[in-house]
C-alpha cells in the first residue's frame, strides 16, 4: 500500500490543478442556485400572499408549496447533474488510479442485483435497488469488484380514511463488495454480525439455533470471534475449511479497524463482503470547497475500506490447489 | 379433571425424556460423523505420500532414509487393524516427516520449481488445511456432547445411557514445537 506522505505530494501534483477547475464550477453553480431559486422563492411568496387574501382554504397553500418544491429539485438536479459525474470521471477516478492502476472505474456502474442476492446475506425481498461507484480489477492474484448498493424494500399501508401508504425500508445500505476466494468449495458458508448472542448470552445461541431462515449453525472455537458473529453453513467441515483460525482472526480485525457492520458469505467459489455504511460515498459538496486535502482523502480512506479486502483477507495466497 | 391434568403432566415430562434421549443420539452420532470425516482426509493424505516419495527420490539421495520412513510409516497406517490411539501417533510422526521433506526440498531449487512438485504441494497443502478443518469440526461436535453429558438435567440421562466423556482431538506437544530439522534426519 502506498503511503500518506506519497498521496499528500499526488494530492498536490495531480489532483489540486483538477479540483481548482471543478471548484471554479462549484462557486458557478452555487450562484446559479441562489439566482435562481431566489426567484423560485420570490414567485412562491407573492403567490402565497395572494391565495392568503383571497381564500382562508389552507388547501390552496400547498397548491403553492408542492410546485415550488419540485421546481427547487428541478433545478438542483438539472444544476449538479452533469457536475456530479464529470467530477467523479475526473477526481474519483484519478485516486483509484493512485491505489491500483490496474482498477477501474465506473461512476454509474454497480453491483448487479443478482450478485446480490446470490450472496445470501440479506433474506428479504428486494423492491427497489440502486447503486453506482462501481471499482473493479484484479488486485495481485485475485479478480474483485465493488460498489454503492442501497436495497429497499417496501411496506404498504391503509390509514382509518383508507388512503394507501408505501413506506420504504432500507435492508443494506454501503459498499458491497465480490472477490474470487483463494479456496475451492462447494456449499455455503454465511458470516453474519451477531445479534442475539449479544443481547443474550447463552440463550442468544439457542435462538440462532432455531433460525429456521438460515442453514446450520457453526459454532467456531474462537470465544471473541463467536461474540462478534453468527456462522451459518451447509457443511460444517467446510465452514471451518473456508474460516481458517488465521481468517477468523483477520475478519475480527478488519471489524475492529473499519468500525462498522460487517457480514461476511462464501458462495459459488467467491467472497461477498458487506460494508454497511450510512454516508454517500464519492460525492462532490457543493456549498464548502472542493479544495481541501481532508475531503480527497476521505474519498481515498472510503476506497481503500474495499480495495484494501483483498489483502485484509489474505486473498492473494494461492497456496492450495485453486490458483 | 384431576385425571386430565395428570396424563398432561406425564405426556410432557415423557417429551422432555425423548427431547434428551434423542439429543444425546444426535449429539454421539455427529462425533462419529465428524470423526470418519477426519479419518477420510486422513486417508487422502496417505494417498498423496507415494506420489510425493516417487517426485522427489530422484533428486533427495541425502535423505533416502527419511524417504523409506515415510513410506514405511504410511504402509503401517494403511494397514488396518490400528487402534485409534495408534493412528493418532502415526499421524503425528507422518506430520513430522512430510515437514522434515518439505524443509529439505529448499536445498533443491530444481525440484522445488518443478511444476510436478508444485502441484503436489498444493495439494498436500490442501488437505493439511481440510483436516485442520475436519479436526476443529470433530472437536466441536465433541465438545457439544461433553456438555451434554456433563451438564444438568442430561448428564442423569446420559448416566443412564453409560455415555461417557469423549476425548479432543490435539495437537501433541512434540508437534507444537518448532521442527528441529537435524533432529529429522537422524531417524
Amino acid at each position: 500500500m502506498k503511503s500518506d506522505e506519497e498521496f499528500r505530494s499526488y494530492f498536490k501534483k495531480a489532483l489540486k490543478p483538477v479540483l481548482a477547475e471543478f471548484e471554479a464550477k462549484r462557486k458557478s453553480i452555487v450562484s446559479k442556485l441562489s439566482i435562481f431559486g431566489g426567484i423560485i422563492v420570490a414567485i412562491a411568496a407573492v403567490a402565497l400572499v395572494f391565495v392568503l387574501r383571497n381564500t382562508s382554504d389552507m388547501v390552496a397553500v400547498f397548491f403553492v408549496l408542492i410546485p415550488a418544491g419540485f421546481l427547487i429539485a428541478g433545478l438542483w438536479w438539472w444544476l449538479t447533474h452533469d457536475f456530479v459525474h464529470e467530477f467523479k470521471l475526473a477526481v474519483i477516478a484519478k485516486i483509484v488510479a493512485f491505489i491500483d492502476p490496474e482498477l477501474q472505474y465506473q461512476p454509474t456502474g454497480k453491483i448487479s442485483r443478482s450478485d446480490f442476492t446470490a450472496s445470501t446475506l440479506f433474506k428479504q425481498r428486494i423492491d427497489r435497488y440502486k447503486g453506482e461507484d462501481l471499482v473493479s480489477g484484479t488486485v495481485g492474484k485475485t479478480a474483485m469488484r465493488f460498489s454503492e448498493v442501497h436495497a429497499e424494500h417496501k411496506t404498504e399501508t391503509r390509514d382509518s380514511k383508507g388512503r394507501r401508504k408505501t413506506r420504504w425500508h432500507t435492508i443494506f445500505k454501503g459498499l458491497f463488495f465480490i472477490a474470487d476466494f483463494n479456496k475451492e468449495f462447494k456449499g455455503r458458508t454465511v458470516v453474519l454480525p451477531d445479534t442475539a448472542e449479544k443481547l443474550f448470552g447463552r440463550f442468544g445461541k439457542v435462538l440462532q439455533k432455531m433460525n429456521v431462515s438460515r442453514d446450520d449453525l457453526v459454532k467456531l472455537e474462537s470465544p471473541e470471534f463467536e461474540k462478534e458473529f453468527a456462522v451459518y453453513g451447509t457443511d460444517q467441515v467446510e465452514a471451518r475449511y473456508i474460516l481458517s483460525t488465521s481468517l477468523m482472526e483477520r475478519i475480527l480485525n478488519f471489524k475492529r479497524k473499519t468500525g462498522v457492520q460487517v457480514s461476511v458469505s462464501f458462495v459459488h467459489s467467491n467472497v461477498y463482503v458487506a460494508l454497511q455504511t450510512r454516508k454517500d460515498m464519492f460525492e462532490p459538496r457543493i456549498f464548502r470547497t472542493l479544495l481541501s486535502f481532508d475531503l480527497v482523502a476521505d474519498y481515498l480512506e472510503d476506497l481503500r475500506l474495499a480495495s484494501g479486502i483483498v489483502e485484509d483477507l489474505n486473498l492473494n495466497t494461492r497456496i492450495w490447489t485453486k490458483e | 379433571m384431576g385425571l386430565w391434568i395428570g396424563i398432561g403432566i406425564a405426556v410432557f415430562v415423557g417429551l422432555i425424556v425423548f427431547g434428551m434421549y434423542n439429543g444425546l443420539i444426535g449429539k454421539k452420532n455427529d462425533c462419529e460423523n465428524a470423526f470418519a470425516s477426519v479419518d477420510t482426509l486422513l486417508k487422502k493424505r496417505y494417498d498423496l505420500i507415494p506420489n510425493l516419495v516417487a517426485a522427489v527420490k530422484q533428486y533427495m539421495e541425502h535423505e533416502r532414509g527419511t524417504l523409506e520412513n515415510i513410506t514405511a510409516l504410511r504402509a503401517k497406517a494403511l494397514s488396518g487393524g490400528v487402534s485409534s490411539d495408534e493412528a493418532v501417533t502415526l499421524n503425528n510422526q507422518i506430520n513430522k516427516a512430510l515437514g522434515g521433506i518439505m524443509v529439505a526440498v529448499e536445498n533443491y531449487p530444481e525440484l522445488k520449481a518443478s511444476d510436478n512438485f508444485q502441484q503436489l504441494q498444493r495439494s498436500l497443502n490442501e488437505v493439511e488445511e481440510q483436516i485442520s478443518a475436519a479436526r476443529r469440526a470433530f472437536n466441536s461436535a465433541v465438545t457439544e456432547f461433553n456438555n451434554a453429558v456433563e451438564m444438568f438435567p442430561t448428564n442423569i440421562m446420559a448416566g443412564m445411557m453409560n455415555y461417557k466423556r469423549r476425548q479432543l482431538f490435539e495437537i501433541p506437544e512434540a508437534e507444537r514445537q518448532n521442527v528441529n530439522v537435524s533432529e529429522l534426519f537422524k531417524a
